[in-house]
């Protein structure tokens, strides 16, 4: 491996002069230019894809929260998971999204959920359940986004 | 003349092979620890495309600072353009190794919109471009002293072996620790526990495994050929992988035990899930070590 090595690479010391500013390592061979080439390509899509994101108005809208139940209740014991979706509709990323889940029978508020999402980020779907002890379907679950704040 | 012609080809592609791969390493080591940082990733999600930008131009005006005086390939750089065209390839080491940990750690699933996955790209990239352009300088040891080159095989004593194994061991464990202890009492390996499940886990453990067979056996770090006349009892490449693998695997889970992050009363399922999470960085730590002690 090292005879192979030597055999290709020129001595540093053999082709260049003496002075150290003057030193260059040897012509890129043909493996080097092809790697370069393919780390330009990765490089410029990245950069195009930076440039579309940019460029996108959709971006550039305020965030936009939407909570919705997505899919029926299930049932496990005496416990009942309301499975939920929250979605960001809008461009820029919420932080800290609270969502929050009421149960309520014959008007009043029986049992309440709070879940608090991290980072959503445009057009970002996070899922989860809010849990409760009585059945929901004696009563009307309300889902809702409390609140959010810029990052 | 036409095997002249083979055999520097063949030799100029092996020693880009060896370039690209020790700048991974090198990658590897500097960037792994912000590969398991959550703040890394929220920064990620909610960065603008102006940032993205910014971040590109700096990883790269630092890739072309440190090429010009360290880099990932052996030749000296002094020409600008050289470390222009080697800055550019550090950035697509970088991107292209960051992505493809975030995906094993499904930090990256089709589900994530395309600017934040470009922006924990970008985030987690340029540290590892910083770590791709410091490559040849983060190891550059020899296992093998002298003396102990000078000694013929036939006359090496049977403890030699036994103590070229435990060196072995004991190295693995020091950069295991080095690089996974300080990864270990976070929170990312429970949060990572969550969502790498499955056939993502078996991913993880195979990338670990060629992860650490590169930086010991690929990436010309050390002398290949002093390490080959080693004798200990795992020498062989593959057994010595999955040997310090499995060392590296314990010393994961010593440490979450330690850091009060597993406890014997958790499920079995839980020590595993957790060991092979903390057991990449731990690996990566425990390849590096057997190049480094």
């Amino acid at each position: 491996m090292t005879h192979l090595q030597d055999s290709t690479k020129p001595d540093a010391a053999d082709q260049a002069p003496p002075a150290a500013d003057s030193q260059q390592r040897p012509p890129r061979s043909l493996p080097e230019k092809i790697t370069f080439a393919a780390a330009s390509t990765i490089l410029a899509i990245v950069a195009g894809l930076v440039g579309a994101v940019w460029i996108n108005p959709q971006t550039q809208t305020p965030p936009d929260v939407v909570l919705r139940q997505s899919a029926a209740t299930r049932t496990v014991g005496d416990r009942f998971y309301v499975p939920f979706e929250v979605k960001n509709q809008g461009g820029e990323t919420a932080e800290s999204v609270q969502v929050l889940a009421e149960l309520e029978v014959q008007g009043k508020v029986v049992e309440s959920g709070e879940q608090q999402v991290d980072f959503l980020s445009g057009g970002e779907t996070e899922s989860g359940a809010f849990v409760f002890t009585q059945n929901p379907q004696q009563g009307q679950v309300v889902l809702r986004v409390g609140s959010y704040k810029s990052p | 003349m036409s095997n002249v012609r083979y055999r520097y080809r063949s030799s100029a592609w092996k020693q880009e092979w060896q370039d690209l791969i020790r700048g991974a390493c090198g990658g590897f080591l500097f960037g792994i620890p912000l590969l398991y940082t959550m703040e890394v990733w929220w920064i990620g999600s909610s960065v603008t495309p102006t940032a993205m930008i910014l971040a590109l131009i700096t990883g790269f005006v630092v890739a072309f600072l440190l090429n010009r005086t360290a880099g990932f390939r052996k030749t000296q750089d002094i020409r600008a353009i050289d470390a222009v065209m080697d800055s550019v390839e550090a950035l697509a080491i970088g991107i292209i190794c960051s992505t493809i940990t975030l995906i094993l750690l499904r930090e990256i699933t089709p589900q994530v919109p395309l600017h934040e996955a470009l922006g924990k790209i970008l985030f987690e990239g340029v540290p590892f471009t910083i770590g791709v352009a410091l490559s040849t300088q983060l190891l550059s040891g020899n296992r093998t002293d002298e003396a102990e080159e000078s000694q013929t095989n036939e006359s090496r004593p049977k403890n030699d072996e036994i103590n070229a194994t435990i060196a072995d061991i004991g190295a693995t464990l020091i950069g295991a620790i080095i690089i996974a202890f300080n990864i270990a009492p976070t929170d990312e390996v429970a949060m990572l526990a969550a969502s790498v499940t499955g056939g993502w886990l078996l991913a993880l453990m195979l990338a670990s495994l060629m992860t650490s067979y590169l930086i010991v056996f690929e990436s010309d770090f050390s002398d290949q050929r002093k390490r080959m006349q080693q004798r200990g009892i795992f020498q062989r490449p593959l057994s010595e992988t999955i040997a310090c693998y499995l060392v590296s695997l314990l010393a994961a889970a010593f440490m979450l035990l330690f850091f009060q992050r597993l406890s014997f009363s958790d499920p079995w399922t839980m020590w595993l899930h957790y060991s092979i999470l903390l057991g990449f960085p731990a690996t990566v730590g425990g390849a590096a070590g057997r190049l480094a002690v």
